[in-house]
């Protein structure tokens, strides 16, 4: 049986670019929540956000951040820029490919895997439409608008990717919502696995730190109405939504004899992943958390691990009143009397919900302890609640021993997936 | 490496066809004045799916409010191949792959949104969107926009708990996500599961893109529509109308598509097919497709879907798979093969059989 393995990694959050500091910040159990910078955001329900440090994720950002000008600036012209998720995507994807040693040779056959959030709208765009207020489509003042107008295609930053790494493989691209990114990667392991690929490059990149994107979420009442720096605090008595975030998380996978053979440092082994759906509602969880339990036993089932093998749990965690509870009773259906033993943490009070890259990031969270030996915290985390009555570490990150991490991502419309990793030897 | 094969027990299309999958390889239909582009579009001749009988129609009132266009054909579809295939129960291990497309928000919420966040020089100002535009739309607006919706609409109604993925697709998305179902069959992650693809091109802002990129200059027709095969492990206890004996993407950028074409029929010499459904996105993969049947395969009927039924995006390779099952359980067809050659340039090839190859 080939085991895939992690063999690079690209991170950008909103603590900023890098997978140091991404780790470090984790490690230091900061948080990255702040008032949202990139747009006026003084009117909107939820005005905070765990906003990547830029104010333009524009070509000037990405050729100082040592993108090739050229193609920067032509993506910049095209409008493709307008949608911040693509320089997100390809400086996680630039990090990633570097980190892992490859380069032009490895690019003719790999593929990709990439989870990637809805289109972003252009509302300005539409505006040049209107006639005596109705939208006027043969008004269209075409060359006066950027290509990449009205709004951005759901795989522009995939193809900013293929085409910054030279990537000649197949591209597949992830639309499951929250459980998107998880699903890339397992997507790109089970390639490995089974022999379709030697070599993918895989997981998620979203922003919704956009008027539209903000402003849709906060109109079906996700994110906290506290606009406060703690507005999200998973697994607390006192939670009351999720904050939204934003940024990338890249993965090389690849088979472990494959990067053993070119001299790869493997960094993690992807062992199981499992995916179900709830069939319940389109914006609650099912409380019971049987369909997220089920995804969490096939993951260890393909892993070949009993649940006692689980060291530590990072949780989808949003900090919503209905998900995690419902987490929480899945987790203990999962791993029985051992979940009272593990530690569990989610990351999403530290760096948001970055929606369909939630899953990617999470398992680069997955890291920390299974390199530095040190599970994150949960950031703003402070009073216990009887219904999620696990080990929940607090807001101070944990030192222990971690072998087995299970890393769960459930989205919105009830698409659940969990991906079980293992420390590299 | 290739999924094992599995049967295939049973399907569903809504297309311009209406609301079935036998007969519609031979069914002739003619593009219509579309009514959904009819206010931004008005006189477009499209394949539009003709209105839905109330009791054919996908959930409740209150259910369909929520649905985007295309997740309202695709609940339908799920349902009907549900029924088709006899699986009854068992929502657990039943999985569910979905080639999906853009987002498609009624455009009268964004308008209504747009107009309330118009400051006095006609300008869009956040400060208004914030305070007043984002009230003026429908909070389900946010529904109709999530294109994984596509999928979970029709998992809720119909109760589908298994494995399951929403694939983006300008082609190839949609033969992945027939891939990923057969692994997931073959190798018993589920007992069973449904593949293919929902979409529609009739969306204000779909089609303008693709008038912007020269499509709609070049001849391509809007489509729309939902079309799944239900699959099952060879033995699994329902009646095999077919086989699906291959579900490959191939990747366009590293060959020309004649040259990917060669190779993959060539891969099989032994197992002639005698049928070619194609499913070209755009003339210039319609034209590589036609040249590569004519020679590679002379004489071979070819049924190009997407002539017959428009362009529905992520919908179009499974409408081709769809009326392929239609030739072979006709008996037209003994072994059939379906290319879908989408915008990416990705290359979709799918074979069904009448008869489990040994």
């Amino acid at each position: 049986m080939i085991t895939p393995v992690i063999t690079g990694v690209g991170v950008v959050s909103g603590f900023g670019v890098g997978t140091a500091t991404f780790l470090d910040a984790l490690a230091a159990g900061r948080s990255a929540v702040g008032p949202i910078q990139s747009f006026d955001a003084r009117t909107f329900p939820t005005r905070v956000a765990a906003e990547v440090p830029v104010r333009r994720a524009d070509g000037a950002w990405l050729g100082s951040l040592g993108v090739d000008m050229a193609l920067a600036s032509c993506w910049e012209r095209e409008g493709r820029l307008r949608d911040r998720k693509v320089a997100f995507a390809v400086l996680a994807a630039a990090e990633a490919w570097r980190h892992a040693g490859c380069g032009p040779r490895d690019a003719a056959d790999a593929g990709l895997s990439i989870a990637l959030g809805l289109e972003h709208g252009f509302l300005d765009d539409f505006a040049v439409l209107l006639r005596e207020g109705a939208l006027d489509w043969s008004a269209d003042p075409g060359a006066a608008l950027p290509p990449v107008r009205h709004r951005s295609t759901v795989d522009l930053a995939a193809r900013a990717v293929e085409e910054l790494l030279g990537l000649r493989g197949i591209t597949t691209i992830h639309a499951s919502a929250c459980a998107a990114g998880g699903l890339a990667v397992a997507h790109a392991a089970a390639l490995v696995r089974r022999g379709d690929a030697d070599l993918v490059l895989c997981g998620g990149a979203d922003s919704m730190v956009n008027p539209l994107g903000i402003g849709g979420m906060s109109r079906i009442g996700a994110p906290s109405p506290r606009s406060e720096l703690d507005a999200c605090r998973p697994f607390d008595r006192r939670r009351d939504g999720l904050v939204i975030g934003e940024g990338a998380a890249l993965f090389v996978v690849e088979a472990e004899p494959h990067a053993l053979a070119r001299g790869a440092r493997p960094l993690a082994r992807l062992l199981g992943w499992g995916s179900t759906q709830d069939a319940y509602r389109l914006s609650a969880p099912r409380p019971d958390g049987s369909a997220a339990r089920r995804a969490m036993e096939r993951a260890l089932a393909r892993a070949g691990l009993p649940p006692s093998a689980v060291d530590y749990v990072n949780a989808h965690g949003t900090g919503t009143v209905l998900n995690d509870p419902a987490e929480v009773r899945a987790i203990r259906g999962a791993l029985g009397a051992h979940a009272e033993r593990v530690p569990v943490s989610s990351i999403k009070g530290a760096v948001g919900h970055l929606m369909a890259a939630s899953g990617a990031i999470e398992i680069a969270a997955c890291l920390l302890p299974l390199q530095r030996g040190l599970c994150p915290g949960t950031a703003h985390h402070r009073e216990r609640d009887p219904e999620c009555d696990l080990d929940i570490v607090g807001e101070a990150p944990r030192r222990l021993a971690v072998s087995v991490a299970l890393t769960n991502s459930f989205g919105f419309g009830g698409q659940n997936v969990s991906v079980v990793l293992g420390r590299s030897p | 490496m290739s999924p094992r094969p599995v049967a295939v027990v049973g399907a569903a299309a809504v297309s311009a066809a209406g609301l079935c999958w036998r007969g519609l390889a031979s069914r002739t239909i003619e593009p219509a004045r579309s009514r959904e582009l009819e206010a931004s579009h008005p006189g477009t001749l499209a394949f539009e799916v003709p209105p839905i009988p109330p009791a054919a129609d996908a959930g409740d009132a209150r259910a369909r409010k929520a649905m985007s266009r295309p997740a309202r054909l695709a609940a339908i579809a799920a349902r009907e191949a549900l029924a088709d295939a006899g699986f009854r129960g068992g929502a657990e291990a039943t999985g569910y792959f979905l080639g999906v497309g853009a987002s498609g928000g009624p455009v009268s919420e964004m308008l209504a949104m747009l107009l309330g966040s118009l400051d006095a020089q006609g300008e869009v100002s956040p400060a208004r969107l914030g305070a007043e535009g984002l009230a003026a739309s429908n909070p389900l607006f946010t529904f109709h926009v999530l294109n994984n919706f596509t999928l979970c609409h029709g998992a809720i109604l119909s109760g589908i708990q298994g494995p399951n993925a929403a694939l983006f697709s300008r082609g190839g998305g949609t033969v992945t996500a027939l891939r990923e179902a057969a692994f997931a069959v073959g190798e018993g992650d589920c007992d069973r599961a449904l593949a293919g693809g929902a979409d529609t091109a009739l969306h204000p802002v779909t089609w303008s893109e693709l008038c912007r990129d020269g499509f709609a200059a070049g001849g391509l027709v809007p489509g729309e529509g939902a079309a799944l095969l239900a699959l099952e492990r060879i033995g699994g206890g329902g009646s095999p109308l077919a086989y699906l004996e291959r579900a490959s993407v191939l990747a366009g950028r590293r060959h020309s598509l004649e040259e990917v074409l060669e190779a993959a029929v060539a891969s099989e010499p032994d197992r002639p097919v005698d049928h070619l459904i194609l499913a070209p996105w755009g003339e210039a993969a319609r034209a590589a497709l036609h040249r590569f049947a004519r020679r590679a395969l002379p004489g071979a009927p070819i049924l190009d879907v997407t002539r017959r039924l428009g362009e529905s995006l992520a919908a179009t390779p499974a409408l081709a798979w769809v009326s392929a099952l239609d030739l072979l359980t006709a008996g037209s067809s003994a072994r059939a093969l379906v290319l879908s050659a989408g915008i990416d340039g990705d290359l979709g090839l799918v074979t069904l059989a009448r008869e489990p190859h040994r």
